[in-house]
């Protein structure tokens, strides 16, 4: 499909996350909205992965160069993080061992448990004692 | 002295710093691909030498905003195409689905509640702890939510740079301190504490690893806002 078209497929889905967003009683970021959306369209079939495949994948290759801007914006702060930086960049650091810790450690202790059940409801079936 | 005004007119079309932009990142890019080293990231070089021309030549950041808003415009249609990763590995999340969706859910948990923790107890102020509870995220996520918190979102981005650069270059050694040895946990793992910037590094310890962590920045993203939607009401 024609770069054009996908562009207009995906910015549609965007204003119609910003429309459910401006519906939804709670603050909810329409971003976010738009990507369940995509999500959605695809796993229900009428969004076929070919419809955006070509805008979606210019999006996440150069996703790095859209947020040079913003990041440039921090100029016009740093008058205000000022003796700040240490703690930022600190708490930085920490939260990146804690929350790999936290998330592989979930993840395999989940595994582990449901290979254990799938064991367990094996035997019950086959009529085994463990 | 009137070329000199019609000079500084031209630095506020919007076209000036969408330029000034792609050339940056390009050039970031290039010493990327050169260095090999997650220090050399490409937004990290395009920001500090977009700063260091700014500064160098007295331009005002408003001149530069112009077209740089323009750039900033396209955080959601990026986000949106977040869920083309997850689309792709759906049959790895259908059969792993309880123990990514748990791990991922923990992980980005206790992200914000120890950021939460650190920022009370250096008693930092508010607008800045908004915008460090959603550090672990994608950037485009990280700053919907940080907008939404009323946080700023420029420092909201680079505590999500800076936490990606350190996940990318401490990845091996964080698998090897830890002892994770399942691939799914490894790039699960990744991806949540280091988003799309760790997740360079996974694709490299291999493919499972690449693709997990690829789908772990979707999903954290997602609990991340329903996480800073239950902390709002503690800010």
């Amino acid at each position: 499909m024609k770069i054009l078209m996908q562009l207009a497929i995906i910015l549609f889905i965007c204003l119609l996350g910003e429309v459910i967003a401006a519906v939804l009683p709670f603050p909810f970021p329409a971003s976010v909205i738009s990507m369940l959306l995509v999500l959605a369209l695809l796993l229900w079939g009428p969004l076929k992965i070919y419809h955006i495949q070509k805008q979606a994948d210019f999006l996440l290759d150069n996703m790095g160069f859209f947020f040079v801007p913003p990041t440039v914006a921090i100029l016009g702060y740093l008058g205000y993080m000022e003796g700040k930086v240490a703690i930022i960049l600190f708490i930085c650091l920490v939260t990146v061992f804690t929350t790999f810790a936290v998330t592989s450690w979930t993840v395999s202790a989940m595994m582990k448990y449901e290979t254990r059940r799938k064991e367990r409801s094996r035997y019950a079936n086959s009529g085994e004692s463990e | 002295m009137q070329t000199l005004e019609n000079l500084n007119e031209i630095l506020y079309s919007p076209f000036f710093g969408i330029v000034l932009t792609i050339f940056a990142y390009q050039a970031g890019i290039s010493i990327n691909r050169k260095a090999k080293h997650a220090l050399a990231n490409p937004i990290l070089i395009a920001v500090l030498l977009i700063i260091a021309i700014l500064l160098l030549f007295d331009i005002p950041l408003e001149a530069y905003q112009q077209g740089g808003s323009l750039i900033y415009l396209f955080l959601a249609p990026a986000t949106a195409a977040l869920a083309v990763p997850i689309y792709k590995n759906w049959q790895i999340l259908r059969l792993n689905w309880k123990p990514i969706i748990a791990g991922t859910m923990a992980g980005s948990f206790s992200s914000i509640v120890i950021v939460f923790g650190l920022c009370k107890l250096f008693g930092l102020d508010r607008s800045l702890t908004a915008s460090l509870l959603s550090k672990s995220v994608t950037s485009p996520i990280a700053a919907g939510i940080t907008e939404q918190l009323g946080g700023i979102v420029p420092i909201a981005i680079a505590a999500v740079i800076f936490s990606g650069i350190t996940g990318n270059i401490l990845a091996p050694f964080l698998v090897k301190l830890f002892h994770v040895d399942d691939p799914v946990a490894q790039g699960i793992g990744i991806g949540t504490c280091s988003h799309a910037i760790g997740t360079t590094r996974a694709i490299t310890m291999g493919e499972l690893q690449g693709a997990m962590s690829g789908l772990a920045i979707g999903l954290s993203g997602l609990f991340t806002v329903l996480w800073a939607f239950l902390f709002s009401f503690l800010l």
